[in-house]
């Protein structure tokens, strides 16, 4: 069977192992747990007759004193970029991110998921999601809680990697 | 390294090994896994067969190989039996060397503080919001502060003009009320709103050398718009403008009374009246009323023994009803006597417990021997006030007193 190795990208605490939780075990938990270093999971599904199965590397998320470190994309075929709606300061580090891998990897497929959408206090105007629509950025949006959107992410990243 | 003794260099490889559970395996050129070594059986990696591909057994191969850079780590990477591990990989030739070491008690440890500093982040973070959220509640509730404010300022101005205008009405309203009379008879009279002005009002005055007309209307609610109608009403009285109307004759003055004051004509208002006109060579009083409670006769001098009867007559109350003819009734006065003529508010007044005063009570208080230190309606007002427990009455208080001396 195909595999394909995605990676999930973000600042501490958007909710990528959750998003992941939600994914391949479809469980979610409120306390907040952080990652060190580097999760792989596995998960199996089909794009249109395609079976592929996705190795999710759940990387540390990026903080003031340590960045991702890109070269863990090194044989990525796309990455989810995760942004948390409640923390406006979360979509300039995905910026930043997205911007370093292009240039240290390239431009290899990725989504961008605005994850937390069950809470209704957003901290993102529509203007900057707009902005980055206009920059060709796809915008997604999920919540790892309720489950919203998740396998749509998932299934809309292996579609693209496949293409 | 080099310049350490081979047995030192063993010795520290060893302690190496036991600490951090040293795996190894190698990748040729064609990605197939060729040899494994070490404590693999710790991370999980059982049942690794040589000669297949690396990124078939070893999910974080995937991809990895050529190698991009040598030496490259991926920092504590959880492996399939939970161990955290290092996973140094080294490119010798045409091989890669995998090398797993046991990361584990670091990784909790970082994360125990990395959790730590985080959720001290996020905290600070969500209290930032917190404060610009409040900072703008606490704007918000400036605005709306100053505004009240403004709008109570506003609300001052109205209230002290309608203040003005209100105490204005009441000194019109007391200035149509004649003033008490010592002779030939005695005449006082005593005339408390409830609020600031009133519904009830009261008049006197000569006919002509022997007739007396003395009336007291009661109209219906209190403030402005029965003031207005009781003051009105009076003023038709005193300067008898009804036309063809004989105002020594009380039933015509009602009949004609009524008609003027019909209540769809005054705002759905109407009053309640008695009206009695006083032959002074006779002693005659003849009287009706509209609806009004009977006046209080009581015979005798003050303090001394008394006897009281009212002075009932019949009919509707004023401006309720057409066609209505009110029937006069009459009485002589045989002085020494006191005649009072008073509004319902004197009497109708409930007590804390709920319970009302009874007219008994009322007739009783009006017999009373006089008291030098104040006035008998004075001292009436005082007993209503202390009977409902209450500075302020719930209706208004008005009676006039006539005193027939011998």
């Amino acid at each position: 069977m195909m595999q394909k190795k995605i990676c999930l990208l973000g600042a501490f605490g958007v909710g990528k192992t959750s998003l992941t939780r939600r994914f391949v075990d479809s469980i979610f938990s409120d306390a907040y747990l952080t990652t060190v270093g580097v999760k792989i999971d596995k998960k199996q599904l089909d794009v249109g007759a395609t079976p592929v199965s996705l190795l999710i590397w759940d990387i540390a998320g990026e903080d003031e004193v340590s960045a991702v470190r890109t070269s863990y994309l090194r044989g990525a075929a796309g990455y989810l970029l995760v942004i948390d709606v409640t923390r406006g300061q979360t979509l300039e580090v995905a910026r930043s991110i997205q911007a370093r891998v292009a240039i240290e990897i390239g431009n290899i497929p990725f989504l961008c998921l605005l994850n937390k959408t069950d809470v209704p206090d957003w901290d993102i105007a529509d203007a900057r999601i707009d902005a980055l629509r206009d920059e060709g950025w796809s915008m997604l949006r999920t919540s790892a809680k309720t489950g919203a959107g998740v396998e749509d992410a998932f299934a809309a990243l292996a579609q693209r990697v496949l293409a | 390294m080099q310049e350490l003794p081979a047995k030192v260099s063993e010795s520290l490889l060893e302690l190496v090994d036991a600490q951090r559970f040293l795996a190894h395996m190698v990748v040729d050129e064609q990605h197939n896994l060729v040899q494994l070594g070490g404590r693999l059986d710790h991370y999980g990696l059982t049942g690794l067969a040589v000669g297949t591909q690396a990124s078939d057994q070893l999910s974080f191969m995937e991809g990895m190989l050529p190698l991009y850079e040598t030496p490259f780590l991926i920092r504590s990477l959880e492996m399939p039996s939970g161990r955290i591990a290092d996973v140094h990989l080294f490119a010798d030739g045409k091989v890669v060397w995998i090398v797993l070491m046991d990361m584990t008690a670091e990784h909790n440890e970082t994360r125990l503080v990395q959790q730590k500093a985080y959720d001290m982040t996020l905290l600070s973070e969500r209290e930032a919001k917190l404060i610009v959220q409040l900072e703008a509640a606490n704007t918000e509730l400036v605005r709306a502060h100053t505004a009240l404010a403004e709008s109570r300022e506003a609300l001052l101005v109205t209230h002290k003009r309608l203040q003005q205008e209100l105490l204005e009405a009441e000194r019109y309203v007391r200035s149509v009320l004649p003033a008490p009379l010592t002779e030939p008879f005695l005449l006082d009279w005593l005339f408390v709103p409830t609020t600031e002005i009133g519904g009830d009002s009261f008049g006197y005055h000569w006919i002509d050398a022997e007739h007396f007309a003395f009336y007291l209307l009661d109209v219906c609610g209190h403030g402005i718009g029965a003031a207005l109608l009781s003051v009105a009403a009076n003023q038709t009285l005193r300067s008898q403008a009804l036309r063809e109307i004989d105002f020594r004759n009380p039933e015509a003055v009602l009949n004609a009374m009524n008609l003027v004051y019909q209540m769809e004509l005054h705002n759905d208002q109407y009053f309640t009246i008695w009206y009695g006109v006083y032959h002074l060579p006779s002693g005659n009083l003849r009287y009706a009323s509209a609806g009004h409670p009977a006046p209080l006769l009581i015979s005798g001098v003050p303090g001394g023994p008394c006897e009281s009867r009212l002075l009932p007559a019949k009919g509707p109350i004023l401006g309720m009803l057409p066609r209505t003819n009110y029937i006069a009734q009459s009485s002589v006065i045989v002085a020494p006597c006191r005649l009072y003529v008073f509004s319902d508010g004197a009497f109708e007044i409930e007590r804390p417990d709920a319970s009302m005063l009874t007219f008994e009570e009322f007739q009783a208080a009006l017999c009373r021997p006089p008291d030098a230190n104040v006035s008998e309606l004075q001292r009436l007002l005082d007993f209503a006030r202390d009977t409902r427990g209450h500075h302020v009455l719930e209706d208004d208080f008005s009676i006039m007193k006539l005193e027939f001396r011998g």
